[in-house]
């Protein structure tokens, strides 16, 4: 394991919460009030999308390879691994006793079976991250063999992906889940509520405390809040940054914050596209944003400065750019008309990530300031992905943290990348990144990443201003919960790390 | 009579019938499809191919639409493209909270807006009256979700005596439920109130104006017995046909105050079904949206008629 990616995260917690040094106790029901799903959600693993059901598929089933506190691949139902110089042939040890829902034991078809579930023809989100796998075989009942097309030092970081969740071999009928999790689903009412129940005989140690988890949808963001601080509800997740202020007044709750590890929130502009074309024109939009008024002003501080790249500041390998590409309205204008005063429009929608429109109006007056007339569009939300992003020649778009750096990278700045939202093509970066995937020394890793972080910030498309912050609110009778390098709600696995004073 | 009820059932059938058509044109008018909203931004052609075609999305759209026609007319409203669940057991119980939330705030509405709307009548121009109209129009003019905050502000924050979530379920008790559903069903009692009262109002003094009210008075009656005698009845029909319309409101049009409650109702289905481009979903819920509206309309019909001698009897 060499050479794997750790990701080294700076945290900071607000209202005294991450206590741990109380004795956790079992009982009671966590009571979880979410944003992020809806009427249409499914527990087929493949279709998740968003917090809610990544929440409800830890606690029902479980993954290949879990993150821990620090970032670092850490076994679940694989419980561990070795590679070969050249990270194409790797060998992978199954679990031993663990019993599914259902009592069958997990085996090694079981987990080729629900890695198959995202190779081939599906429709799974999680099929890039699993395409350089030529081959799987079974080795013996509880060794697997995975076989790259290209090196990959990084595979058992592509693992911890959310929708790779473990059933048993040959199941089909995903309203009825067979898991390996520690609550068995009692009721699945999507939109309203999800019920699961403490198994009894989880395998993890010191983990699993609740008796049951009552999940309940609550979409607006104030009737959440206020359900938390008025007891209705134990834990919320995505308070507002405006109105955190408040919830921190209240003697029950806690917020929870995680610094750095948010979506990035950037404007993308089509590099192959006119007037974009140009990179003078790429780089007095870079020049041209008040990065910090947006961050002060639009997410109340709680969010971190951007890059222009889709790497956190919190990120070990996380390369400033020098000099960083700070507010210069005089040097925006005359790269501007470097570039022959070109007309820009900006693309902007509440649809891409909330907060969009703000942060356009506030570049639209940095711009004003510089001299350069941009010219910003509210687009409708519904839809927005489809019709705006990756066809607009500018416009907002957000990008969730992946969990290596070659994976946040590759998928959005390689050349062949599906979702290349700035069309920036570069041979040298291409190669770069596949030489860094199987480096497996560390200095020289850490080197290469700052190259290519480098290129993408210098004569990329991407104008990343910002990286927000999660904030978890949680009733302070809930224990045990921690920021985590990944997700908010401690990796939305609080279900099993938590429990009540 | 029993002419006009089957007349008008028959109209109906032929109304949701245009009512589907017009919503499957306007889905298919919409950009982007159910892969391509369930995928979002992790869309790529490969996968979106894969779930177009296990959704048989890659059919032409009068073929799709003429297969959901058939299932329908054999009483078959199919299962969500989404997630696969049975549409008529995810809609029933969401069905019967819009129902049971308007019921409520019916229950609470009616007898105010109406009876207020007689005593505004009868004292025409007197405190009584200006207080009524005033207070209802200020409720009508509040947007509802602004309505709902400050009713959370105090009565679940400042005075805890009602939850601020009104999430209820198949196993809630009855007593809990009216309890939950409380704030939401005053929220929309405020909404629809000013429209019902105003109209009673306004048509009873209408009817105030004419001559055998005029003869009424003179034969010495009280102003209340005018009223509520001679000129209610004949002023009925067109407080009916608005008491509908605002029955069929508090039916189809709380998906903001679902919202702020979060409430489990038929609405909140529709958008998150919309946003989806889960056309079945889309599809069922508006045919039950169109079903309330005619049935409450074709009520109004009739009761006007009923209670309307010179209707009853048509020369």
């Amino acid at each position: 394991m060499a050479g794997a990616a750790a990701l080294g995260l700076a945290f900071g917690s607000l209202g005294g919460s991450a206590k741990a040094a109380e004795t956790p106790k079992k009982g009671g029901t966590l009571r979880l009030g979410m944003e992020g799903g809806s009427a249409s959600d499914s527990l087929d693993p493949r279709t998740y999308a968003d917090s809610i059901p990544i929440s409800y598929g830890y606690q029902i089933f479980n993954g290949l390879v879990e993150l821990d506190a620090d970032g670092n691949a850490k076994g679940e139902l694989l419980e561990s691994w070795e590679t070969k110089p050249g990270a194409t042939e790797w060998i992978f040890n199954v679990r031993k006793g663990i019993t599914f829902h259902s009592g069958k034991t997990l085996d090694a078809d079981d987990i080729i079976y629900s890695l198959n579930l995202h190779r081939g023809e599906t429709k799974s989100a999680a099929k890039d991250l699993l395409s350089a796998i030529s081959d799987i075989k079974k080795l013996s009942a509880n060794q697997i063999q995975i076989t790259l097309s290209s090196g990959n030092a990084d595979l058992p970081y592509n693992l911890t992906d959310y929708h790779m969740l473990v059933v048993p071999n040959g199941f089909t009928d995903f309203s009825k889940p067979d898991g390996t999790g520690a609550y068995a689903l009692e009721s699945f009412e999507p939109g309203v509520r999800v019920l699961t129940k403490n198994t009894g005989h989880y395998w993890k140690p010191n983990s699993a405390w609740f008796d049951s988890i009552e999940l309940k949808y609550i979409p607006d963001t104030s009737s959440r809040t206020q359900a938390l601080i008025s007891g209705q509800i134990d834990a919320a997740n995505r308070l507002d940054p405006k109105t955190v202020s408040f919830v921190q007044k209240s003697p029950k709750v806690s917020v929870l914050q995680t610094k750095g590890t948010g979506n990035r929130f950037a404007f993308v502009a089509l590099c192959d596209t006119d007037p974009f074309k140009s990179n003078d024109l790429r780089m007095a939009l870079k020049y041209g944003i008040d990065r910090q008024k947006i961050v002060d002003t639009v997410y109340k501080g709680y969010a971190s400065i951007g890059n222009d790249t889709t790497i956190g500041p919190a990120n070990k390998y996380y390369a400033p750019n020098n000099p960083p590409h700070t507010y210069d309205p005089d040097k925006a204008a005359s790269l501007w008309k470097k570039a022959g005063s070109p007309a820009i429009e900006l693309q902007v929608s509440e649809g891409a990530f909330s907060g969009a429109t703000d942060a356009g109006i506030l570049y639209q007056e940095a711009m004003k300031k510089a001299g350069i007339n941009l010219n910003v569009k509210r687009v409708s939300g519904d839809g927005y992905w489809d019709n705006v992003w990756l066809k607009a020649p500018f416009c907002a778009v957000y990008w969730g943290g992946r969990p290596t750096v070659d994976l946040q990278l590759s998928q959005t700045f390689i050349s062949t990348a599906n979702w290349n939202d700035t069309h920036w093509r570069e041979p040298a970066f291409d190669k770069i990144i596949t030489a860094a995937r199987v480096e497996l020394d560390e200095a020289k890793r850490k080197q290469m990443y700052a190259e290519a972080q480098n290129m993408i910030a210098d004569t990329g498309g991407m104008v990343c201003f910002a990286v927000g912050d999660y904030l978890d609110g949680y009733s302070k009778k809930v224990q045990g919960t921690a920021p985590h390098p990944r997700y908010d709600m401690c990796d939305q696995k609080v279900a099993e790390k938590a429990w009540f004073s | 009579m029993i002419r006009l009820i089957l007349m008008r059932i028959g109209l109906g059938l032929l109304t949701l019938f245009v009512v589907s058509a017009v919503i499957f044109l306007l889905t298919q008018i919409l950009p982007g499809d159910v892969a391509s909203s369930v995928l979002g931004q992790n869309a790529t052609p490969e996968n979106l191919a894969a779930f177009r075609h296990e959704l048989g999305l890659d059919q032409p759209a009068l073929s799709r639409y003429l297969t959901w026609l058939w299932g329908v007319l054999h009483g078959d409203f199919g299962v969500a493209l989404t997630n696969k669940r049975d549409i008529i057991q995810e809609l029933a119980p969401r069905f019967r909270n819009t129902l049971f939330l308007a019921g409520y705030a019916a229950l609470l509405a009616l007898p105010i807006s109406v009876g207020f709307g007689i005593l505004a009548a009868v004292r025409e121009g007197r405190l009584t009256d200006r207080v009524a109209n005033i207070l209802a129009l200020i409720c009508i003019s509040m947007p509802e979700f602004f309505v709902g905050y400050l009713l959370i502000l105090n009565f679940s924050v400042n005075h805890e005596y009602f939850p601020s979530l009104a999430t209820v379920s198949s196993d809630t008790p009855f007593g809990e439920r009216v309890w939950a559903v409380t704030l939401p069903a005053i929220t929309m009692t405020l909404l629809v109130t000013a429209h019902m009262l105003r109209m009673t109002r306004n048509s009873v003094l209408a009817i105030m104006s004419t001559p055998y009210v005029e003869m009424a008075f003179l034969k010495g009656l009280t102003r209340g017995r005018v009223v509520t005698r001679h000129a209610l009845p004949n002023a009925a029909s067109p407080i009916i046909s608005v008491i509908a319309l605002n029955l069929a409101y508090l039916v189809v049009g709380v998906v903001v105050v679902e919202n702020v409650f979060t409430y489990p109702g038929v609405g909140q289905y529709m958008i998150d079904a919309v946003t989806k481009r889960d056309v079945p979903v889309i599809e069922a819920c508006g045919i039950v949206f169109a079903s309330v509206f005619i049935t409450l309309n074709t009520l109004a019909d009739v009761l006007a008629i009923v209670l309307n001698p010179r209707l009853r009897h048509p020369r």
